[in-house]
């Protein structure tokens, strides 16, 4: 783990590297280096992307987007350190803008987390093959994962018009 | 020849679950498949960060409706994880054996959807059976049948109740002694093997780049497993071994998974063997209405019956999660591998493939 540190901090800029227990890195990047550092780590042997994922930090008006890494083994039958590690790689993007570049190519498990992030959280990841609904089936004004989309509010808006069935009794007669 | 569109389910006799796949075809061989999951859709993540840690439960187990056990365990992990609660070591056996016990259910019901599929109407009756049995079980030590709730952060519920591991060791004797004819009938049968056999491949190359795991990369060779890997529970202090195929092919999954489950009986009496006799079996957590866990992210993973099971869980310091994000496995095998497999295979071998990559679709919509 340490030597994978040193490796990063020397190869990139402005990484803040957190190592909370053994099996897990925590990297924040600035979003000009993700690209570069999913590549680097994937030609590293982390060839397996477990998830993406998305904060929605509603108060300092950013998406903090997640990527997930770990690796296969090399060996079909040893166990080793390598494996147990698990890589998290963060980085913040513009809440009102909100555009990333897509990691199709890198990684091709990615695209349906890009696909179901485009559709809850709203990020257009450039470069998509295809970007089109993944779950829902109607369009939101605001993307429903994110802070400020009030579920009470929207079940009231939606379901709260039916009138009970007190209330059509009355109304029949 | 004409292309021509298809629309495979959700009403489906080969389908399980409510998901469906539209399939661009010629003639009976498929071009194209694009998977379409969101039936089952709740947004149970978003539920999830509107309740209180403990309430969360009744959610979590419902995101997977054939094992809810796994989801309860890896939620109590994250909450563990974040808030730092150590698990005691009776708690981490009955875990393990409960987890055990729904592997073994799972793929029972698994071979019940693969067999009712494909017409095996006899061995899909034995499955279910079986099933049933273990079921009775779990009813007999939690209360309920399919969604349990037994495993809160911090251990279990409760302890096994008296007499519970005699009964348990009967009963999987009972199911292991009908394994010969589930061979006869099934496994080796070569109807079952014609149609099994040469389907729906997925190479390791394939495998690794579309992020499989669980049985799909088994059956190209490779024990990837987490209970090895990163063990968690009582899983480094049994030994066990993780059953792999190298053909890659439906045939091939499902004897993995076969050979997966006759391990897991195995690996349950040895728990029981090594489990300490007495003990508490959870450790005291918080008022659950007033429990806040302190500020921090975690990432922690476990393996399923049908694979890794990974969950992102963020708290920022208050009495509700601030996200919580499943990784499952079904996510990878229906989305990206399931388009991927089906692709110059022949239409009536779709439910074929999509069972044997055990796909189950509320997993992926959450």
């Amino acid at each position: 783990m340490e030597i994978l540190k040193q490796k990063l901090s020397s190869n990139f800029n402005g990484l803040d590297i957190r190592i909370p227990g053994e099996t897990r890195m925590i990297i924040s990047t600035v979003k000009e280096s993700m690209l570069s550092l999913l590549s680097y780590l994937k030609n590293d042997g982390y060839e397996h992307l477990a998830l993406i994922s998305c904060n929605d930090w509603i108060d300092a008006g950013k998406l903090e987007l997640i990527y997930i890494l770990s690796a296969y083994m090399a060996d079909d039958t040893q166990y080793k350190e390598k494996e147990t590690r698990n890589i998290i790689i963060k980085t913040m993007i513009s809440r009102d803008t909100s555009k990333f570049l897509t990691i199709t190519n890198l990684y091709n498990s990615a695209e349906p987390y890009e696909r179901e992030l485009h559709e809850m959280f709203g990020i257009v990841f450039e470069g998509h093959p295809r970007l089109t609904p993944l779950m829902l089936e109607r369009e939101y004004k605001i993307p429903p994962f994110r802070k400020d989309f009030d579920t009470m509010a929207y079940v009231d808006n939606t379901f709260g018009k039916i009138p009970s069935i007190q209330e059509r009794k009355e109304g029949m007669q | 020849m004409r292309e021509l569109e298809l629309y495979f389910g959700p009403q489906h006799l080969g389908m399980v679950g409510n998901f469906s796949i539209t399939l661009k075809v010629e003639g009976d061989r498929i071009v194209q498949a694009d998977a379409n999951p969101g039936f089952l859709h709740r947004g149970f993540e978003k539920l999830m960060e509107l309740r209180t840690w403990m309430q969360n439960f009744p959610l979590v187990c419902r995101i997977n409706v054939v094992e809810p056990d796994h989801m309860e365990l890896i939620y109590s992990m994250g909450v563990e994880k974040l808030a730092g609660i150590e698990v005691p070591e009776r708690g981490k056996f009955i875990r393990s054996i409960y987890c055990e016990m729904a592997r073994v259910g799972s793929h029972l019901f698994g071979l019940w959807a693969y067999a009712n599929m494909l017409g095996f109407d006899t061995v899909a009756n034995w499955a279910m059976y079986h099933r049933d049995l273990l079921l009775d079980l779990f009813e007999e030590l939690t209360g309920a049948r399919v969604y349990h709730i037994y495993l809160r952060p911090g251990g279990v519920r409760r302890d096994f109740p008296e007499g519970f591991t005699d009964k348990l060791v009967e009963t999987l004797h009972k199911i292991g002694g009908k394994v010969p004819d589930y061979n006869a009938t099934f496994f080796e049968n070569s109807l079952f093997k014609q149609r099994a056999e040469g389907i729906g491949i997925v190479t390791r190359e394939e495998a690794i780049r579309m992020g499989a795991v669980g049985h799909t990369i088994k059956a190209t060779g490779m024990k990837y497993d987490i209970r090895k890997i990163e063990p968690y529970d009582a899983y480094d202090q049994v030994d066990f071994d993780i059953p792999v195929r190298t053909d890659g092919d439906a045939y091939s999954r499902l004897l993995a998974i076969r050979d997966d489950m006759i391990e897991s009986v195995h690996m349950i009496f040895k728990l029981i063997d090594k489990m300490p006799k007495s003990g508490a079996v959870y450790t005291k957590t918080p008022n659950p209405f007033k429990w806040t866990i302190p500020k921090g992210e975690a990432y922690v993973r476990c393996e399923s019956s049908r694979g890794e099971l990974g969950l992102y869980m963020v708290s920022n310091g208050g009495d509700k999660p601030y996200r919580v994000h499943f990784n499952t496995p079904s996510y990878n095998h229906g989305l990206t591998v399931l388009e991927k497999a089906l692709v110059g295979e022949s239409v009536s071998d779709v439910g074929n493939i999509m069972i044997s990559l055990y796909v189950v679709a509320p997993e992926i919509d959450r």
